[in-house]
């Protein structure tokens, strides 16, 4: 068994699972209402039991999902003003010079990839796009769910924005998903056949050196490798001695 | 005769000279059955104490539709004998139900279509006032249905005079009266004429949207009255319309009701929309939302609408918020999946 060390705690692999089961939830029950003219949308409203049970299900997932979206948005502000979080989430100028010189890297321009903190910046792309995201479905949702509470205070033609705005955000997070993340977790050759790392919450020193080198180095007091980066680097598999 | 000429004269005589022998056959046949029947006070009294007259009108039958072509027994069969063989029947509706299979020797696809419908589910429930064939089209004064258009409203408004009623003051029933035109719908094109289904079911109600959209979505006959032919497209994209195609789809009945259109435009007095009367004017749409959705506040009809499609103009913030989707949707997707291109890329060339 090769070494490792905890990279995400008992909250945080909680809150990924919660949101990952709510999630299919909602694009199970969410996508036969935006496709309903397809054969796949009734046959998943008949699965379920009727168009009635399908949009029970998706309000109440809908709903837990703002709980934990906002419970998330609650405690980081808590964490950031009492100064007990790290500030690993927060983009950064060193993240756009990251993403430069990563992708000249891809193409061949750079010889070396670029060296990762805690979090690189296509995870953090991620995670601020998927809190905004949830932040746009859970305001369009709430709207759709209470239009007769909404309308009492805002225009009426704010309902079929929040409609257009709830389906079309929907059908992105769930590509992003399906694309981006589904191959960063599963299919990316660094991480084949699974990236257990959220569910364990352990990580392998191994992979820390290659996806995380300055946090390893913040971690252990170690200066970086000098060539570490990521798995697609050349002979890039070996443990730091 | 020669061989040469047999086969035509042979085929003249079946199309032209049995159809004419076969005419005064039937017209000698009304002679001898009118010289008894075509005597007023001619009377049937039945063993319930009503009294059906046996009578027959030879004028308004020799014009009715069957007047040339057809003789008595051709309806009532076997009635050439003398005596009459006994028809048993304790009352009216018994000897009126006796006559009913008469007419599907010749219209077997409309008799059949009829045993399908909600007056035939009425009378074999043993509700004797329900119309078949003949309390439609009439017996021996049969006529064309449907000359001139007004008749087929006429017909169903002596049971349902209600509904004709209602009919006649909507757009569609005054357009009718003043144009008679084919485009206008009378009764029996929403309900059909022999297949009638029960309004009062889901079924129907939810097939409404496709009801009027048959005529409602036909380009040639909606610009003829400047009336768009987005509306059934306009429907089915919004909550209403989406609701409704799911529902029709699956197989357990809503609990939940869902507009269709006769839900907001009504159903036998649908109006002109910019009539003061219309349900669906702007300033009686609150009170029309509100059936369904009680305590709907005024701004809440502006949530829908009005079959217009989003655009710069009409709901200027629907339409930028779709665009703004259509424009990053593939640029987020599209940058994703290149990044993984070259991630990939990248894990090849290096090994």
């Amino acid at each position: 068994m090769t070494e490792a060390v905890v990279r995400f705690s008992k909250k945080q692999r909680v809150e990924h699972l919660v949101v990952m089961l709510l999630f299919m939830t909602l694009a199970l029950t969410g996508f036969p209402q935006k496709f309903y003219e397809t054969r796949w949308a009734a046959f998943i409203v008949n699965a379920i039991g009727g168009l009635d049970r399908v949009r029970f299900l998706h309000r109440m997932a809908g709903l837990l999902f703002s709980v934990a979206t906002i419970f998330h948005i609650v405690l980081i502000t808590l964490l950031a003003l009492m100064r007990r979080a790290g500030m690993t989430m927060v983009p950064t100028r060193r993240d756009f010079s990251d993403a430069i010189q990563q992708i000249s890297w891809y193409l061949g321009l750079a010889k070396e990839p670029a060296q990762f903190d805690r979090y690189d910046y296509r995870q953090k792309f991620e995670y601020w796009g998927m809190l905004i995201g949830s932040l746009v479905m859970v305001v369009t949702g709430l709207i759709l769910y209470l239009p007769l509470l909404f309308t009492r205070f805002f225009p009426g033609e704010f309902v079929p924005v929040a409609q257009v705005a709830h389906s079309n955000e929907g059908l992105m997070a769930f590509l992003v998903v399906i694309t981006w993340h589904i191959y960063n977790a599963h299919l990316s050759p660094d991480v084949f056949p699974f990236d257990t790392c959220i569910f364990t919450g352990k990580i392998s020193v191994e992979r820390m050196h290659h996806e995380h080198p300055l946090e390893l180095a913040r971690v252990t007091g170690e200066a970086a490798d000098a060539s570490p980066g990521h798995g697609a680097a050349p002979g890039g598999s070996a443990p730091p001695a | 005769m020669t061989r040469r000429l047999r086969a035509p004269v042979v085929l003249a005589f079946v199309f032209w000279g049995l159809p004419l022998l076969a005419a005064d056959a039937a017209r000698d046949e009304v002679d001898t059955c009118l010289s008894c029947h075509g005597e007023k006070g001619i009377d049937k009294k039945l063993p319930s104490g009503e009294v059906q007259s046996l009578f027959v009108d030879r004028v308004s039958f020799e014009k009715s539709i069957h007047g040339a072509k057809l003789g008595c027994t051709g309806c009532h069969p076997g009635y050439q004998e003398m005596p009459h063989p006994e028809r048993p029947a304790k009352d009216l509706a018994a000897f009126t139900a006796s006559f009913r299979e008469t007419c599907k020797s010749c219209h077997f696809a409309n008799y059949t279509k009829a045993l399908d419908s909600v007056h035939f589910a009425a009378l074999s429930k043993g509700n004797s006032i329900a119309p078949f064939c003949a309390d439609c089209h009439g017996a021996h004064d049969v006529q064309k249905p449907n000359e001139p258009r007004t008749k087929i409203s006429d017909t169903c408004s002596s049971c349902h005079s209600a509904e004709a009623e209602a009919y006649g003051q909507s757009v569609h029933g005054k357009t009718l009266a003043a144009t008679n035109s084919p485009d206008v719908p009378v009764c029996t094109d929403c309900h059909k004429s022999h297949a009638i289904a029960d309004p009062k079911g889901q079924t129907w109600r939810m097939k409404s949207p496709e009801t009027c959209g048959s005529c409602h979505t036909d380009e040639a006959k909606m610009k003829k009255y400047g009336l768009s032919t987005k509306v059934y497209s306009s429907y089915l994209t919004d909550f209403h319309g989406r609701s409704a195609s799911l529902i029709a789809g699956q197989k357990k009945q809503a609990e939940k009701i869902v507009a269709v259109c006769v839900d907001c435009h009504g159903v036998h007095d649908i109006a002109r929309v910019k009539d003061a009367g219309s349900r669906v004017l702007q300033k009686n749409l609150l009170a029309t939302c509100t059936k369904c959705h009680p305590g709907a506040p005024p701004n809440f009809p502006a949530a829908w609408l009005s079959h217009y499609e989003p655009s710069p103009k009409k709901a200027p913030l629907v339409w930028a918020t779709a665009l703004f989707y259509k424009i990053l949707i593939p640029l987020m997707i599209g940058g994703l999946v290149l990044q993984v291109l070259l991630h990939l890329w990248r894990v090849v060339v290096n090994r």
